[in-house]
C-alpha cells in the first residue's frame, strides 16, 4: 500500500523531470524528493522486498551522479498549479544556450507529456523505476555528458528508431527567431519581408508585433520606394515624406540598435491618429552632412551628444509624427489604386469651349480654354472661384506658382497675373503669331510660338533672345539645372538647346509629322535595367540641316581624358551646371509616344496604343499620362513597353493633362475638364 | 604573412584554416591584424606554431559549418556597404548556399549568431534572408507552427489587428 503511493508520486516525477529535461535544466526538487526517498529508505530498511533489491541497485550506480551534478544554486519555486517557475540563478552546468534565463528555452509541452505519463503507467512498476532512471540521469547531467549519451543512444538505435527521432526532431526543434535574436537582427530578417507578410507577422503574438510595426522597419520600407517604383505596388513617396525620410535616417539607424532599451517603446496599440514615436528626438551629433537639406540647420540646435537620452516625457523633444507604417500604408493603398484603376472622377464644368491647358497644385486647379478665359478651381470641392478675363482670343498655355499665372494665347499676347487678386499686371506681345506653349521658372520665361520662334526672357535683366525653329513651335520645357530648354516643332523633331550659347545642342528626329509634346524626365527616375529591350536604333544626329552643333562637342570630347559631357565643355566646367535630363519623352500627331536619351540622341523606346494624334502628355518617376485626339488616357510605365491603362470619359478629343502621384486631371473639346483621383 | 590559422571553438575544439578563409570574418581579421602590429605577443617564427583564436561564442558543429562556408566563398569579392542591400531587397539566395542553409532551425539560429559575432556579413545575409523566406507568404497562423509561438493575443485583440493590417492583403 505504503508502496503503491510511492510509486504513483514517483511517477509524477517522472514527469517533472521530463519537463524540466525539455527545457534543458535539471529540476532539484526531482532529486531532492529521490533523495528523500532513499534517505528514508535506509531508515526504515526494508530489503525484504524484491524488487528493492534492482531498485538499490540502480541507485547505487545512479545516486553518486545525481549527487555530483545536483544543481546546488538553486531551489525552484512552484506555483499552485506545479508549473515550475523560470529559476533566477544560472547554472554553470547548462549549455551556453540553455541557461534558465535565456529566451530561447524550448517550452514544455504539456499535451505530449501527458500522453507520455499515460503510457508510462501502463508499464511494471520496477520498468517505470528504470526509465525514471534514465530520465533523471540524463536531466542532471551537464551539456557535455549528455551529449554522450545521446551518442552512445543514437549508436544502439536501429533505422526505424533512428526515423522516429528524425521525425520527432523536426517538429521539436522549432526556435522563435525574433524573440531569440538580438532586435537588431530581427529587424535585418524583418527587413528582408515584403508588405503582406509583414502585416501577417505583426499579427503573430504581442512581441512580432512590436517588432514588425516598428518604424525602423517601415522607414526601411518607405526608404525603398523613393526615386524608384517597387514592381509589386508601384509607388512613390511625395516630396515631404522623403525629406521627413531622409532627415530621420541617422535617428532610425540609432533606434534599430537601441531597441528594447528605455529609450524606444513598442508603437501605440493602434490609436489611428495620436500614436507617437520617439523616433525623430535623438539627434546625433554625428549626422551625415545634407547639404541640400534646408532644416538641417534647425534640427541642429537641438543635438546633443550621441550618448543622449531623452527623457519621453519631454514634450520638447517630443515630435509628433505619424508613424512609418502609416505613411507607408497610406501610399501603397494609392498605388493599389492606380493598379486596380479605383479612383474617384470629378468633372469641372463652366468653360464654353474647348480647354486647352491646366495645372494644379495643392486644392488649385487653373484651367485655360478657347473662350479666352481662364479659371481657378477648387479641387475639392469643384466650386469655380475665379473666372480671369483679358485676352481677346484662346487661351492656349499656362502656369501659376504661388504669386502670379502667366498665360499665353492665340492672341498672340502673354499676359502676367495675380491670380489671388484676379488683377493682369501685365501684358507682352512678343510674338508675331499664337502663343501656343510657355514655360518659366525662377529667372526665365521661354514662349513657343505658331511664328517658328522660341523667345526667352530674362525677368532680371529684361533681356530676350530667340531660338529659331523651321516651323512653328509647340511646347517648350526649360531646365534649370543644366541650363537648356527642351522644344517640339512640327518639322517632326525636338531639340534640345544651350541657353548660354543658343545653340541647339541635340536634334531629337524620329517621329512622322509634328511633335506636340516634349517633357523630361526626372533625374532620379532609373530605367537602365529595364531597357534591355530597347530599340537600338535611329540615331537623330544624320540629319545634317538641322543639326547645327551636335556631333562637334563629340567629336572635341575625345580629347579630353576622364568622361568629358557629351554636351561640350561647358557641363564639365561649371560646377553650378549639371548635365541635361537623361531621358525625355515626346509624342506627335504620328498616335506614339518616344523615350529619349539625350546623351545619346537615341530613341530608345516607342510607345503605341493611342489610335489618333496625342496632343496631351505629362510624366513623373511612376508613369507617363498622355491623352489625345482619340480622346482617350493612357497610362504608361517607361520601364515596360505596353499600355497599363486607358481611361475614357471625353466625349471629345483631350487636349491637355496634368499628373500627380495620386490623380490626373484632363481637359477636352467637350469643354469638360475631369479629375481621377486615385487617393484613399 | 599566409600561415594557417588555428581557431578554436567554444568547447575547445581546434580548427586550422587558411588565413583567406579565417579573415572572411571580419572580427577575425581585425585581431589577426591587431596581433600583427604587436609583434611580440605571438613569436610565431616559420609559422611552425600556428596562431590559435577563440572563438568564444562558436561551439565545434557550428564553427565548422562556418568554416565549410567561409572556404566556399574565400574568393567572394568583398561586401559593398550596407546601402547595397537597401537597394536589392530581394531574398534570392543562391543555389549552393540555399544547400548550405538546409539546415535544422537550431543551427540555422547558431550560424546566424556566429555570423553576428565573428561579422562575417554575408553569411549573416544568408541566414537573414533564408529565415524572411520561412516567414514569407505565411498566414500569422502557420508562421506561428513554423516557429512554435505562443499566440497571446485575446480574441479581441487578435480580430483589431487583423483589421488593421487589412489594406495589406491584395
Amino acid at each position: 500500500m505504503e508502496q503503491n503511493t510511492q510509486a504513483s508520486s514517483g511517477s509524477q516525477d517522472f514527469v517533472d523531470t521530463l519537463l524540466s529535461a525539455g527545457r534543458g535544466e535539471s529540476n532539484a526538487d526531482v532529486k531532492r524528493a529521490q533523495s528523500d526517498e532513499t534517505n528514508e529508505m535506509k531508515d526504515t530498511q526494508r530489503p525484504d522486498d524484491a524488487s528493492d533489491t534492482l531498485l538499490q541497485l540502480a541507485r547505487q550506480n545512479v545516486e553518486p551522479f545525481l549527487t555530483k551534478y545536483h544543481p546546488r544554486q538553486y531551489a525552484p519555486f512552484r506555483s499552485q498549479d506545479g508549473t515550475p517557475e523560470i529559476p533566477r540563478t544560472v547554472n554553470a552546468g547548462y549549455c551556453y544556450r540553455h541557461q534558465p534565463d535565456s529566451k530561447c528555452r524550448r517550452q514544455a509541452d504539456e499535451q505530449s507529456m501527458r500522453q507520455l505519463q499515460t503510457e508510462l503507467d501502463t508499464l511494471p512498476q520496477s520498468d517505470q523505476q528504470g526509465i525514471a532512471h534514465v530520465w533523471s540521469l540524463f536531466s542532471a547531467a551537464p551539456a557535455k555528458q549528455r551529449k554522450l549519451m545521446l551518442q552512445g543512444i543514437l549508436a544502439q538505435c536501429c533505422f526505424p528508431q533512428l526515423s522516429f527521432i528524425s521525425a520527432s526532431v523536426r517538429e521539436l526543434i522549432r526556435i522563435d527567431f525574433l524573440t531569440a535574436l538580438p532586435p537588431e537582427l530581427s529587424f535585418k530578417i524583418l527587413r528582408y519581408l515584403d508588405t503582406a507578410s509583414l502585416c501577417r507577422a505583426a499579427q503573430v503574438s504581442h512581441r512580432w508585433r512590436a517588432l514588425a510595426d516598428d518604424d525602423v522597419v517601415w522607414h526601411r520600407m518607405c526608404e525603398q520606394h523613393i526615386r524608384r517604383k517597387c514592381a509589386k505596388c508601384g509607388w512613390g513617396l511625395p516630396l515631404l515624406d522623403r525629406k521627413r525620410l531622409r532627415e530621420s535616417k541617422r535617428e532610425i539607424e540609432l533606434r534599430a540598435t537601441n531597441w528594447g532599451n528605455e529609450s524606444s517603446k513598442p508603437l501605440g496599440d493602434g490609436a489611428p491618429n495620436g500614436t507617437c514615436s520617439d523616433v525623430e528626438i535623438t539627434v546625433n551629433g554625428k549626422r551625415k552632412i545634407d547639404t541640400d537639406d534646408q532644416s538641417c540647420a534647425m534640427i541642429k540646435r537641438h543635438c546633443k551628444s550621441p550618448a543622449y537620452k531623452p527623457d519621453p516625457n519631454d514634450d520638447y523633444f517630443k515630435t509628433r509624427y505619424r508613424p512609418w507604417k502609416d505613411v507607408y500604408r497610406d501610399r501603397f493603398v494609392v498605388g493599389m489604386n492606380w493598379k486596380h484603376r479605383r479612383c474617384s472622377v470629378k468633372v469641372f464644368r463652366g468653360h464654353t469651349d474647348s480647354v486647352m491647358c491646366l495645372q494644379f497644385e495643392d486644392n488649385i486647379l487653373m484651367t485655360g480654354s478657347y473662350d479666352s478665359t481662364v479659371k481657378i478651381w477648387d479641387m475639392e470641392s469643384g466650386e469655380e472661384l475665379r473666372t480671369l478675363r483679358g485676352h481677346t482670343t484662346g487661351v492656349r498655355c499656362l502656369q501659376f506658382d504661388d504669386t502670379k499665372l502667366i498665360t499665353g494665347s492665340l492672341d498672340r499676347s502673354i499676359r502676367v497675373w495675380n491670380w489671388r487678386t484676379g488683377e493682369c499686371l501685365s501684358k507682352y506681345n512678343g510674338h508675331s503669331e499664337a502663343v501656343i506653349a510657355l514655360h518659366f521658372d525662377a529667372t526665365l520665361l521661354a514662349s513657343a510660338s505658331v511664328d517658328r520662334t522660341v523667345k526667352i526672357w530674362n525677368f532680371k535683366d529684361k533681356s530676350t533672345f530667340i531660338l529659331p525653329h523651321p516651323e512653328g513651335v509647340n511646347a517648350v520645357k526649360i531646365d534649370t539645372a543644366s541650363r537648356t530648354v527642351l522644344t517640339a516643332c512640327d518639322d517632326g523633331a525636338a531639340r534640345l538647346w544651350d541657353l548660354d550659347t543658343k545653340q541647339c545642342l541635340r536634334v531629337f528626329h524620329n517621329h512622322i509629322g509634328a511633335v506636340q509634346q516634349v517633357i523630361p524626365l526626372p533625374r532620379e527616375i532609373e530605367l537602365e535595367s529595364h531597357l534591355d529591350d530597347c530599340e537600338n536604333d535611329h540615331t537623330s544626329l544624320k540629319d545634317g540641316d538641322t543639326v547645327i552643333n551636335a556631333l562637334s562637342p563629340l567629336l572635341e570630347s575625345k580629347s579630353l581624358s576622364v568622361q568629358p559631357s557629351s554636351f561640350g565643355s561647358s557641363f564639365d566646367q561649371d560646377q553650378d551646371r549639371q548635365e541635361p535630363p537623361r531621358y525625355i519623352i515626346t509624342s506627335g500627331v504620328d498616335a506614339t509616344i518616344r523615350l529619349w536619351e539625350t546623351n545619346t540622341g537615341r530613341c530608345l523606346r516607342t510607345f503605341f496604343g493611342h489610335l489618333e494624334g496625342i496632343w496631351a502628355l505629362s510624366g513623373d518617376t511612376l508613369r507617363i499620362a498622355s491623352g489625345g485626339m482619340d480622346r482617350m488616357v493612357k497610362i504608361w510605365d517607361p520601364r515596360v513597353p505596353t499600355c497599363q491603362d486607358t481611361y475614357e470619359g471625353h466625349s471629345a478629343a483631350v487636349n491637355c493633362i496634368g499628373l500627380s502621384d495620386s490623380r490626373f486631371i484632363t481637359g477636352g473639346d467637350d469643354y469638360h475638364v475631369r479629375m481621377y483621383d486615385f487617393r484613399a | 604573412m599566409s600561415a594557417p590559422i588555428t581557431l578554436t571553438s567554444s568547447d575547445g575544439v581546434e580548427i586550422t584554416v587558411e588565413r583567406a578563409v579565417a579573415e572572411r570574418s571580419i572580427l577575425i581579421k581585425n585581431m589577426l591584424e591587431d596581433l600583427g602590429d604587436s609583434g611580440e605577443a605571438i613569436p610565431i617564427p616559420n609559422a611552425r606554431l600556428p596562431r590559435v583564436l577563440t572563438t568564444w561564442q562558436v561551439n565545434e558543429a557550428v564553427l565548422k559549418k562556418v568554416i565549410e562556408w567561409c572556404e566556399h566563398h574565400k574568393n567572394d569579392p568583398p561586401t559593398a556597404g550596407d546601402d547595397d542591400d537597401n537597394r536589392r531587397k530581394t531574398t534570392d539566395i543562391d543555389e549552393w548556399d540555399q544547400k548550405f542553409m538546409q539546415v535544422d532551425q537550431e543551427m540555422l539560429f547558431e550560424i546566424i549568431l556566429a555570423a553576428n559575432y565573428l561579422d562575417i556579413k554575408a553569411l549573416l545575409d544568408v541566414g537573414c534572408k533564408t529565415v524572411a523566406n520561412m516567414i514569407k507568404g505565411k498566414s500569422p497562423e502557420e508562421i506561428r507552427k513554423t516557429f512554435n509561438i505562443q499566440n497571446d493575443f485575446t480574441p479581441e485583440e487578435e480580430d483589431q489587428i487583423r483589421r488593421e493590417n487589412e489594406w495589406a492583403e491584395e
